[in-house]
């Protein structure tokens, strides 16, 4: 047996060390490969994705006379900012973006509700029934939009009269919209992961139901609600079918409706409808920024667990 | 401060019954530990006096007032759970005045109850903390906190500290033992560690697959095991248990095993059962605490047996001995000579022997009946 001191000599010396070197050299080059690999791959992407909203950005900034000049110009040589000026003045836009607000913001805030009460009921309490509910609203996801919109015009035009819901109102825009079957599955999933103590700590310190909801089960989902939140906005601040279904006077149109409405029949100025769009997205995309870190919470459930 | 009583709790879930007919009586004041393995229906137990389960059979009675439709809160009892179950988004202030809060009691009085029970439990300086800002020990004592906030006439404690390192499990264990020495709350406390059952316990309930093995003071259930399952249950290293056959020898019992022939009184062992137990069948197990056998030299008479291994824990020595046809644990001197192979032989005193009989039962006179009630102890408060 070595002694002591000499015990570190015993491990190689030099020529190990040398060897490992080399191989740690190889692998950094390999891993340089690998990584400028994927970020071809990842900017192929981003082109993919980003694509159509440099299309739709770059005749906006264009005077109409240039739009179909050859070969085709993708970055303007002067920026032209008269379309947006006609968007604004020469159509009812704001009425529009009023709308719109008041639709998606309704949509969103009563969706919120009844989703996160849903998802509750779903997740912690015991009734007869649960399981097979839970799977009708569940199922209710593959029922696509486009089925049910004939039979959901119907209903909504032919409401009486004291509902205040009917075609061309703000509620026989929205009530359809609300409560999304997504929005309950969610919730219960995010609501089950939180712990069970928590609960019955809070029923044994006196909590009503209500209590448990409000006061322990919201603030620990917060992420869940604002993803909810922002997707629900999201999606209706876009939502096309209804809205055009449901509303045929110019002053109760949508963003989305009222833009598509500017496509003539004979003409049609792209550069006025694509400011149009541009301006509709425009917040959506602000929105999205300002929350996405959100989003990636929202993934964290877990990391609400003690 | 109240007295529970349980009186024939049966709960059922599905087809699994995981508690029967248990009874128990817990005295004011009185700190009582239901201890056993996992799945034994000790938890299931606290959570019916809880009011977090319904009993489908049987009686819970606070304070002598029937609770099985009572909500829990109004039962005024206090929980503190294996997870702590602290409110994450609310500060450790928050935390204890959440009861109060509910309560709707004037905003002072919450501020003066929270500051008092902080101070019993050292947590003055971290009131306005989060609960993922504190450790472990610091957490179990804000549980504690909004347990005691409220004035709860009985603790209900559902492993409150398999969740700690096993330093700060001793430092908490005693800080329990002094907060229940202070308040004197009637205590029910649910474990599957004999130790914190044997220090903390007046009272020990041992359970087994939903019911009741014994219930007496921590003593007693040591000493006076009701059968094979509380013997073998409690002790580390547990009970040594030899197969013998039992036959009356003029006036005694002789309990022959492989090797071992083993002489009892009448004193120790009772007399009219066992006439009747014999008749049908006389295969019996012989029971030896590792504490109470004597390592002698090969030829010295005794069991003769083999050192297997031996397990050095600085007071202790464990030596594994093979004797009597099975493996025998022996606690002795850590200074023992006792090397593995050495052939050696094994004594004890026949009156520190349990027999017990085919079914389980301990068959020593001073032994209790399975699941009956030891006399209540009155608590040191």
């Amino acid at each position: 047996m070595a002694a002591p001191g000499a015990a570190l000599d015993d491990f190689g010396g030099a020529e190990a060390h040398a060897d490992y070197a080399g191989a740690a050299r190889r692998n950094r080059g390999f891993r340089a490969g690998k990584s400028v690999a994927s970020y071809l791959v990842l900017v192929l992407f981003a082109l993919i994705a980003v694509g159509p909203f440099v299309y739709l950005l770059s005749p906006s900034l264009r005077q109409s006379y240039e739009l179909f000049t050859y070969p085709p110009q993708w970055i303007p040589h002067t920026v032209y900012w008269g379309n947006f000026g006609r968007v604004l003045h020469e159509t009812s836009y704001y009425r529009w973006g009023l709308n719109t607000f008041i639709f998606a913001t309704a949509v969103t805030l009563i969706t919120l509700v009844l989703d996160t009460l849903a998802g509750y009921a779903f997740a912690r309490l015991r009734f007869a029934g649960r399981t097979a509910l839970f799977a009708l609203v569940i199922s209710t996801l593959m029922i696509p939009t486009a089925a049910i919109i004939a039979p959901l015009y119907i209903m909504i035009s032919r409401l009486p009269a004291w509902t205040h819901a009917g075609v061309n109102t703000y509620l026989g825009l929205i009530l359809p919209m609300v409560c999304s079957p997504l929005g309950v599955f969610m919730m219960r999933q995010f609501i089950s992961t939180l712990p069970e103590g928590l609960v019955e700590a809070a029923r044994l310190d006196g909590a009503s139901e209500f209590q448990i909801f409000r006061r322990i089960v919201l603030p620990l989902i917060k992420p869940a609600i604002v993803v909810l939140g922002i997707f629900t906005f999201m999606m209706q601040w876009v939502n096309f079918l209804w809205p055009l279904v449901i509303t045929t006077t110019d002053s109760m149109k949508t963003l989305t409706v009222g833009v598509a409405s500017l496509q003539g029949q004979f003409v049609t100025d792209w550069g006025v409808i694509s400011a149009a769009a541009v301006m509709t997205m425009a917040p959506v995309i602000v929105v999205f920024l300002i929350f996405q870190r959100w989003f990636v919470q929202a993934s964290m459930a877990g990391a609400l667990k003690q | 401060m109240a007295d529970i009583l349980i009186k024939h709790l049966v709960k059922r879930f599905g087809k699994v019954e995981a508690v029967s007919d248990v009874s128990l009586r817990i005295a004011d004041g009185e700190f009582v530990v239901l201890l056993g393995p996992s799945g034994c229906g000790k938890s299931t137990i606290l959570r019916a006096v809880a009011g977090l389960e319904d009993a489908d059979s049987g009686e819970i009675v606070i304070g002598g007032r029937l609770v099985n439709f009572i909500d829990p809160v109004k039962r005024n009892v206090a929980m503190v759970f294996q997870n702590y179950a602290l409110y994450p988004h609310m500060t450790v202030f928050k935390n204890i005045a959440f009861p109060l809060q509910i309560a709707k009691r004037p905003k002072d009085e919450i501020d003066r109850a929270v500051r008092r029970a902080a101070g019993i439990l050292a947590l003055e300086e971290l009131l306005h903390r989060y609960p993922g800002q504190l450790s472990g020990g610091q957490r179990q004592r804000v549980a504690l906190a909004r347990a005691i906030v409220r004035e709860p006439d009985a603790f209900l404690m559902d492993e409150p500290l398999s969740n700690l390192d096993a330093q700060l499990r001793i430092q908490t264990r005693l800080e329990l033992i002094q907060l229940h020495a202070r308040l004197g709350i009637t205590t029910m406390y649910v474990t599957h560690d004999q130790v914190e059952a044997m220090t903390m316990g007046h009272r020990i309930a041992v359970m087994s697959n939903g019911v009741l093995q014994q219930i007496g003071t921590p003593q007693d259930v040591y000493r006076r095991p009701a059968n094979v399952f509380v013997a073998t249950f409690l002790g580390a290293p547990p009970m040594n248990l030899i197969d013998g056959a039992l036959e009356s020898a003029d006036g005694a019992w002789r309990v022959r095993a492989q090797d071992a022939d083993v002489l009892l009184s009448t004193d120790v062992l009772s007399t009219p059962e066992l006439e009747q137990e014999i008749a049908g069948h006389s295969d019996v197990k012989l029971g030896l605490r590792p504490e109470h056998i004597r390592i002698g030299e090969a030829g010295q008479g005794g069991i003769p047996g083999r050192v297997r291994f031996l397990e050095p824990v600085g007071s202790d020595l464990y030596l594994t001995v093979e004797a009597a046809g099975t493996t025998v644990q022996v606690r002795t001197d850590p200074d023992s000579p006792a090397q593995p192979d050495d052939a050696v032989t094994l004594h004890f005193d026949p009156w520190r022997v349990h027999v017990f009989g085919a079914d389980g039962h301990n068959l020593r006179r001073d032994a209790p009946p399975v699941g009956s009630e030891t006399p209540l102890v009155q608590a040191a408060s």
